[in-house]
């Protein structure tokens, strides 16, 4: 009943005039924002926030939702169109997009996208409304112990996935964001860190300013250093020119149909898993529906597949849903995109976490009912204005450039309205051009930050409660369960190549004894 | 070899060395010295981490991959960090409309752009509509005008 109740209510907040003018709004400027090579839904959301200070928590979230969706359908355009993804969850999309798009089916491509987005936001949008309630209500029970195993299961899972490989250059940047963190007043004893005596470090480093410094800004500063051949600007001018006819035939949806019911169960799942998000279920998804589709059709992938378009787009939005899952109930964010929602809700003086189910259900439900009302969005609106919102690749990046670099410093300043700001934003986006440059991922360092300041919280609580004794790191089943998850993730990946190498040289041995 | 990861392990660890050294500033009260938890706790188990992972990144480099900037415009790159920090400084006393603008009109000249109706069109109206926007529709006071104009 209680459910029934706030999915009412989370209606009646999502369908209000305003909501619905935000969304709307919101999915548009995604849009807008994600088809910016670089430009993805972090730096999307991050230009956003100082818009939505002044916003009602609800309006704001639900704001930030279209801007997300809107971001990610955007990258996907991009992807397709001009074979340069705006996000890392869109670089498998480019690989049968793409190529539709340069037979002359651009048009085709977008509208599969486009249908795959919707279905798999819509089936992921069922799921969230049955998981995060009950999720919520479970980890109603979690103590300060848990929270801080919690919190070390989704930096260390962050690592894992972000750092494409290489762990510890993600583990480098999640401990360089947990540093920054630090930096200001200490939350209980009062006492001043790392402020080196300069007022303006008092409370800290805003969220927001490191968000917008090494995302939007270093972007830009990056597309400043190396900027596009002719032959970029030539290819992004007549991508946008003739898009096609945008009808599928029978055939096309009868082979999207099965494609879309399993990429966004597996896109719902892996978005759930603190870290992995959006880039992880479109690579798997497409990789299992390659396998699924048998020698013949396999044989298409990467050439232009109808699967192997649709795989990766419901894939990434289904994730994008899945990921509100433990941002909502547990007040913890998996990816870097939700992250940043999280430090708008704090701004906002919305705690998530499960109480966030029992104090505040407008917003719970709300956010959850307007992601669907997102995806409705971007289909009968977004869709047919494609062509038109296409041109965007047509602003020259000389005028573009500068714009990205205001917006990112204005929405910064307008916060604190201290120039202080500014000038320490240029610092952290020559430092994060550096980092970029060296191969180093992002995302872990804003996770990182973010969960810094709650993660101490939560480690001197629990120390306060147990005596000051560690030993609730091993005695607290469940928050030694938490964090023998967190080693496997951390080390699994590290001792694989040994445990192969091992088995290979046994096999041989055996090989040669027999 | 100066790897990638070399080249960023060697500014993490001395990054890492600079922050656990500055760990020492962090005051604590006399009743806090016995305690499991204090101000420093969290910084000091940071900093150790940084060193060694950094330590790490040097020792055992994942890749032999070097940084490839070969074509950076690192001049025009330089120009722009300084219009921003120039920006910045300028923003207050100059007031939003006239700082911004010139801000948005140096930005694009140094990307290369000439058509000076583009640049003009790019930067006044945007700078006007944007003004507008937030003060008149959000109600955010920004001052639009420099100091000595203002009354």
């Amino acid at each position: 009943m209680d459910m029934i109740n706030g999915i009412l209510t989370g209606l009646g907040t999502a369908l209000s005039p305003i909501n619905l003018m935000m969304v709307t709004v919101g999915c548009f400027v995604g849009t807008f924002i994600g088809m910016l090579p670089g430009l993805g839904p972090i730096s999307a959301i991050a230009l956003m926030i100082p818009i939505t200070y002044g916003f009602d928590p609800a309006t704001g979230m639900i704001l930030m939702a279209g801007v997300y969706y809107g971001a990610i359908f955007g990258g996907s355009t991009s992807s397709i169109l001009i074979n340069a993804p705006g996000v890392a969850g869109t670089v498998a999309t480019a690989f049968d997009g793409y190529p539709m798009a340069r037979s002359g089916q651009a048009g085709k491509a977008l509208a599969i996208a486009a249908y795959s987005s919707f279905s798999g936001g819509t089936i992921a949008a069922v799921f969230l409304l049955v998981a995060a309630p009950s999720l919520a209500i479970v980890s109603l029970a979690f103590q300060s112990t848990d929270y801080f195993a919690l919190m070390v299961l989704g930096l260390t899972a962050v690592a894992a996935f972000a750092g494409k490989g290489n762990i510890v250059k993600a583990l480098v940047m999640t401990v360089l964001g947990l540093m920054i963190s630090t930096v200001g007043t200490d939350q209980t004893q009062g006492v001043q860190r790392f402020t080196m005596g300069m007022i303006d470090l008092t409370d800290g480093i805003s969220f927001l300013l490191l968000a917008m410094a090494t995302f939007a800004l270093s972007e830009a500063l990056m597309q400043v250093l190396r900027p596009k051949s002719d032959a970029d600007r030539k290819r992004e001018m007549e991508a946008q020119k003739n898009l096609g006819s945008m009808k599928l035939t029978p055939e096309d949806k009868r082979e999207m149909a099965p494609v879309i019911g399993r990429s966004s169960v597996l896109g719902f799942i892996i978005g759930v898993l603190p870290g992995a998000g959006a880039t992880i279920a479109s690579f798997l998804a497409y990789g299992m529906e390659q396998r699924i589709a048998g020698p013949v059709k396999g044989k298409l992938f990467g050439k232009g597949s109808v699967r192997g378009l649709s795989a990766p787009e419901t894939a990434n939005n289904a994730a994008c849903s899945g990921s509100f899952v433990p941002l909502l109930t547990l007040g913890i964010p998996g990816s870097g995109t939700t992250a940043i929602m999280l430090g708008a809700l704090i701004s906002y003086g919305v705690q998530p976490g499960p109480r966030l189910f029992v104090d505040n259900p407008g917003v719970f439900w709300s956010v959850i009912i307007s992601m669907y009302i997102g995806n409705v969005v971007l289909l009968i609106l977004n869709l047919p204005l494609i062509p038109y919102i296409a041109r965007i690749l047509a602003i020259p990046g000389t005028v573009l450039i500068p714009m990205i670099l205001f917006f990112s410093l204005i929405g910064v300043y307008f916060v604190s309205f201290n120039t202080f700001d500014i000038q320490l934003m240029v610092i952290f986006a020559i430092a994060a051009v550096g980092l970029r440059l060296l191969e180093f991922p992002m995302a872990p360092m804003l996770l990182g930050f973010i969960l810094g300041g709650m993660m101490e919280e939560n480690l001197r609580r629990a120390l306060i409660i147990n005596n000051d004794s560690w030993s609730f790191l091993w005695e607290r089943p469940l928050t030694f369960s938490i964090l023998i998850i967190a080693a496997a993730i951390l080390f699994v990946p590290m001792l694989m190549p040994y445990i192969s190498r091992l088995l290979k040289r046994r096999q041989e041995a055996a090989g040669e004894g027999g | 070899m100066l790897t990638n990861d070399r080249i960023g392990g060697l500014l993490l660890l001395a990054f890492s060395v600079a922050y656990g050294l500055l760990t020492f500033d962090i005051p604590l009260l006399p009743f806090q010295a016995q305690a499991a938890f204090t101000a420093r706790t969290m910084p000091e188990a940071l900093s150790v981490l940084g060193i060694v992972l950094s330590l790490t990144m040097i020792i055992k480099p994942s890749s032999n991959a070097r940084p490839e900037v070969a074509g950076f415009l690192w001049g025009r790159g330089a120009i722009i960090c300084l219009v921003m920090v120039i920006y910045g400084l300028t923003v207050r006393p100059g007031g939003f409309l006239i700082s911004t603008s010139l801000f948005l009109i140096a930005g694009i000249l140094i990307l290369g752009e000439r058509r000076w109706w583009l640049v003009l069109v790019a930067s006044v109206p945007v700078v006007v509509f944007f003004w507008i926007l937030m003060t008149q529709l959000l109600g955010v006071f920004i001052e639009p005008w420099p100091e000595f104009l203002r009354g």
